[in-house]
């Protein structure tokens, strides 16, 4: 028998939430065995990173603990001024003195000692938003007019983070929308409509900066330009293919002696590739599965119309960040910054992230041991809407 | 969407798989490179000894010191010390030591040892110091030509030091480390050692002591007649062999004077072997050498040893007229044998025998005895002298040739026809080498006595070579003459050209002579150029061998053969 939470919520999906918290704790370990010699050279203290990715664990943790106990119906009313504060701290990076500027892009703003990178608030601000917005007159979803607010709103944040420049979240941000408006259940037709435009747009983008032309063509043949814009690629191709199967051992990655650029962070699954070879890819990739699996099934079961946007759309955001980062790693799409979720360094998206599994979390505790619960089919575009 | 992030991880993880495994070795094999620093290891080259196993040239340990600018932690405190320490001052110094552009960057090259010692045990983050090598000649200036320089100690770029560098130089070894991007060696990574292989030492023909002989009686002739140049060859008629290779004014190897390119190349130049001069009348030698084979073979063109040339002045050639040196008046050069014109060097009779034997014949023997063509020693750049095409040939061209004219050919060439024109017919390769051993002395190469081909019988060289012990007793020769050793040879004075008309005034006095005529062991040919005052080579060029087969003899202590 299993017995109900004092909030009087059952356990929820414990393997889940287990599943989030062994990841980044792995994340810790490897930011450590990425980091240290960098971390050694650059402030005198191998651990220095490791120690960061610690607080922002712990803190993550106890956000993931908060958030699931945080009733559906207060982040339900949190929508609209969750994106609101959104687009105001996406704003204030542009406010001279608030605003910090690293490797040629403002994406961050500096309060204090805290660093935060409001890209990273924004994409669950939208979330929050669209969940909201949709679960509050489903019938929205079926035409064209009633989900321009999403894209309009989507469109602002697009085009703030769009300005830092930082095209990888945009496009992340993008695929986020677009995907929870697909899963709303629009149709096909309406869904082209709006696809079409976007796709369009991405080309357009990368034209629109020289920089980008210049990394993709670096992508198509790194070794041209083997210490510009190809050394980053190369580097990781080196990582990846000193791992082999079996990989050189936890801490005994070579790419990580400076060679590696943002080896601890957007390029950790280089030096995780490196020392736990394929295999440990696998692996690791078989935990981030079951992840994804055990949220978009939490998602599934959801009784709420309004839980299952906003698990689906954290699901994916993460998801679909995930596979921008591996894509990059691997060489696959152009590099562009963006961590891996939960096991890069960098707080502002581990405690946001853990905090958006949290809410996840706290969606499967409400579903008691899933007998009986309502199954939404999460399929090519949508379901058939109960709420 | 399930589908859709499935398939993205299809294709990435099929990615990884590809790069991991399949892609592996040749992306491995890039980044090795990047993953390691190499230090040269220098190895020690081989050193050059004469004939008697005395060092021509040697090493000195020196040491080179150079700095990782990524790897010097304090460049201040550094810089002070490296400026106490070297002959740079502290801005130098620290000008280095902050270089960034570069990996690593020379702070001094060839520093004594103490010195690089004292720069290692000072503890200066970042500077490394490393042996190479400073050749060192204990002779100096001797034969310089022939032994040449190196760059660096390393790389021999002059002379047998470049010849031989294959062997002299040995293979340079590495010290592998392991590093960061910058270079800065990893922590508790060792450094794998490729030991260098050291280069192999060899031995030369060249006597250092007849070569210091020659080198000196030839450096007084040059004061003596105030010349612009003189070369002396002394070989071994029985092998070709060389004992010493001469050739004035010459240069320190110990300071090689670098500055002037001009004057570099060609103080260095070694012209017994890379230069081709008119020889004159030591190339009678070849022309008797040719009638006497010829006579001796029944050829009724060529003339017999009892045969009285005429004693005309003047030969007319292809319309024109050929004089001898000599006015032929009151008696001189009348009535001549072969052996007599070869005491009188008397050009009308030469004339008669190369036009007698003819193209065909003359050049057979030109051809045999190597003219217009190098010899092939152990030497770079020789020349191959100047012979006119036998179809080219004219009369008055042949002609000239019997007497040493309209014919270019180097010291070495001449030294080796002659030698072989009385050591029994028999011409080799001329060489320097003697052999080539590794540093513990086991043998690796052992130089060749190659046997070319036969030029004469052993017949005609010893009718020739007692003519030319008469031409020493009797003839022009007579200032080389020493009593009891049956020194025999040939003097030549040969006009200079320039820009194709006749240098007045200027010539190269020339002697060809060896000892003993019945068994010739030691042949040298002197040659003075532009000497001032006199110019016969039989004044000039005898005496100059004289000494050198009297210090010879005295060094050999030779007792007479008579």
């Amino acid at each position: 028998m299993k017995r109900p939470a004092a909030d009087g919520r059952g356990k929820g999906d414990l393997l889940f939430f287990a599943a989030v918290l062994l990841l980044a704790g792995y994340g810790v370990v490897c930011v450590y065995a990425a980091s240290s010699y960098n971390a050694q050279v650059q402030y005198g203290d191998s651990f220095y990173f490791m120690k960061k990715q610690l607080i922002g664990f712990v803190l993550g943790a106890a956000a993931m603990l908060l958030l699931s106990r945080v009733p559906l119906s207060a982040l339900r009313r949190l929508g609209v001024p969750a994106l609101l504060l959104s687009a105001v701290l996406l704003v204030l990076v542009f406010v001279p003195g608030l605003g910090k500027s690293n490797y040629g892009a403002t994406r961050w703003i500096g309060l204090g000692g805290v660093t935060i990178q409001p890209s990273e608030l924004a994409k669950y601000g939208l979330i929050l938003f669209i969940a909201g917005y949709f679960a509050a007159r489903p019938a929205r979803m079926r035409s064209l007019l009633g989900v321009l607010p999403v894209l309009l709103a989507g469109g602002v944040l697009c085009v703030l983070i769009l300005l830092e420049p930082n095209l990888s979240v945009t496009m992340c941000l993008g695929a986020v929308m677009l995907g929870m408006i697909f899963l709303s259940g629009l149709s096909w037709r309406a869904a082209l409509v709006i696809l079409l435009p976007v796709v369009a747009l991405v080309p357009a983008l990368i034209l629109a900066a020289p920089y980008r032309l210049k990394r993709l063509s670096a992508f198509l043949d790194p070794w041209a330009s083997p210490r510009e814009e190809g050394y980053q690629l190369i580097q990781s191709l080196y990582a990846l293919a000193n791992g082999d199967l079996f990989g050189v051992g936890l801490f005994n990655s070579r790419q990580k002696y400076r060679f590696l650029p943002f080896s601890e962070s957007d390029f950790i699954l280089s030096v995780i590739a490196e020392e736990t070879g394929f295999v440990g890819v696998l692996l690791l990739f078989a935990l981030i599965g079951f992840i994804l699996w055990r949220g978009f099934r939490i998602a599934a079961r959801c009784k709420t119309f309004y839980g299952y946007m906003l698990a689906c759309g954290i699901m994916l955001a993460y998801g679909v960040q995930t596979a921008l980062n591996a894509l990059v790693v691997s060489g696959c799409i152009p590099p562009t910054g963006l961590p891996l979720p939960l096991v890069s360094a960098g707080n502002t998206s581990l405690i946001v992230t853990m905090a958006g599994m949290g809410v996840v979390y706290g969606i499967s505790r409400g579903q008691g041991n899933g007998k009986g619960a309502p199954r939404h089919k999460i399929q090519r575009h949508g379901l058939s809407v109960r709420d | 969407m399930i589908m859709a992030i499935a398939f993205l991880f299809c294709l990435f993880l099929g990615r990884f798989l590809y790069v991991q495994v399949i892609w592996r070795e040749t992306l491995v094999y890039r980044a090795l490179d990047q993953w390691t620093r190499e230090v040269p290891v220098i190895a020690q080259r081989g050193r050059i000894f004469d004939r008697n196993g005395e060092l021509l040239a040697g090493n000195v340990a020196a040491y080179s010191v150079f700095a990782r600018a990524n790897a010097v932690q304090d460049a201040e405190d550094g810089a002070r010390l490296l400026s106490a320490l070297l002959p740079l001052s502290y801005e130098e110094a620290l000008a280095k030591l902050t270089d960034h552009s570069r990996s690593e960057i020379t702070l001094i090259k060839q520093a004594e040892k103490c010195v690089a010692e004292r720069i290692a045990g000072s503890g200066i983050a970042g500077i490394y110091y490393a042996r190479d090598n400073l050749r060192f000649y204990p002779y100096g200036a001797l034969a310089c030509q022939v032994l040449g320089f190196t760059a660096e100690g390393q790389a021999g770029v002059t002379g047998l030091e470049r010849y031989y560098d294959s062997y002299l130089a040995g293979e340079a070894g590495e010290i592998v480390y392991e590093t960061d991007l910058v270079g800065v060696q990893l922590e508790g990574t060792g450094a794998s050692y490729l030991p260098a292989t050291d280069g192999l030492d060899v031995t030369l023909t060249i006597d250092s002591r007849i070569q210091a002989l020659a080198e000196r009686v030839m450096a007084d002739a040059m004061q003596q007649y105030n010349a612009a140049g003189v070369t002396c060859v002394v070989l071994d008629p029985q092998d070709f062999s060389v004992y010493a290779m001469v050739d004035l004014p010459s240069y320190d190897l110990n300071e090689v004077p670098r500055d002037d390119l001009d004057v570099l190349n060609s103080l260095s130049r070694n012209t017994v072997v890379s230069d081709a001069y008119e020889p004159g009348s030591t190339f009678k030698i070849v022309t008797a050498a040719a009638n006497i084979e010829e006579y001796l073979r029944g050829n009724e063109r060529a003339f017999s040893p009892t045969h009285i040339f005429s004693s005309a002045r003047t030969r007319t050639v292809d319309g024109g007229s050929i004089r001898c040196w000599s006015d032929h008046a009151n008696g001189k050069h009348s009535n001549q044998t072969l052996s007599m014109a070869l005491n009188n060097s008397c050009n009308p009779c030469f004339v008669d025998i190369a036009l007698s034997l003819g193209t065909q014949t003359f050049y057979d023997y030109l051809e045999a005895f190597g003219f217009g063509k190098v010899t092939g020693i152990d030497f770079s750049g020789e020349a191959a002298g100047m012979l006119l095409s036998e179809l080219a040939v004219r009369e008055g061209d042949l002609a000239r040739i019997g007497f040493g004219q309209a014919i270019a050919v180097t010291p070495l060439q001449l030294a080796c026809a002659a030698a072989s024109a009385v050591n029994g017919g028999y011409y080799y390769t001329p060489r320097l080498l003697d052999h080539i051993s590794f540093s513990d002395g086991a043998p690796a190469v052992q130089g060749e006595n190659a046997l070319v081909r036969r030029t004469v019988s052993e017949e005609a060289s010893q009718l020739l070579s007692s003519m030319l012990e008469g031409v020493v007793a009797n003839g022009s020769g007579k200032n080389a003459y020493i009593e009891g050793y049956r020194v025999a040879g040939k003097t030549g004075t040969a006009q200079k050209y320039e820009n194709g008309v006749i240098a007045q005034g200027k010539y190269v006095s020339s002697f060809l002579g060896y000892f003993p005529a019945h068994d010739p062991k030691y042949l040298a040919l002197v040659t003075v150029d532009e000497p001032q005052g006199a110019y016969y080579g039989s004044v000039v060029a005898a005496p100059c061998a004289r000494e050198i087969f009297e210090g010879i003899i005295e060094l050999m202590d030779i007792p007479p053969y008579v």
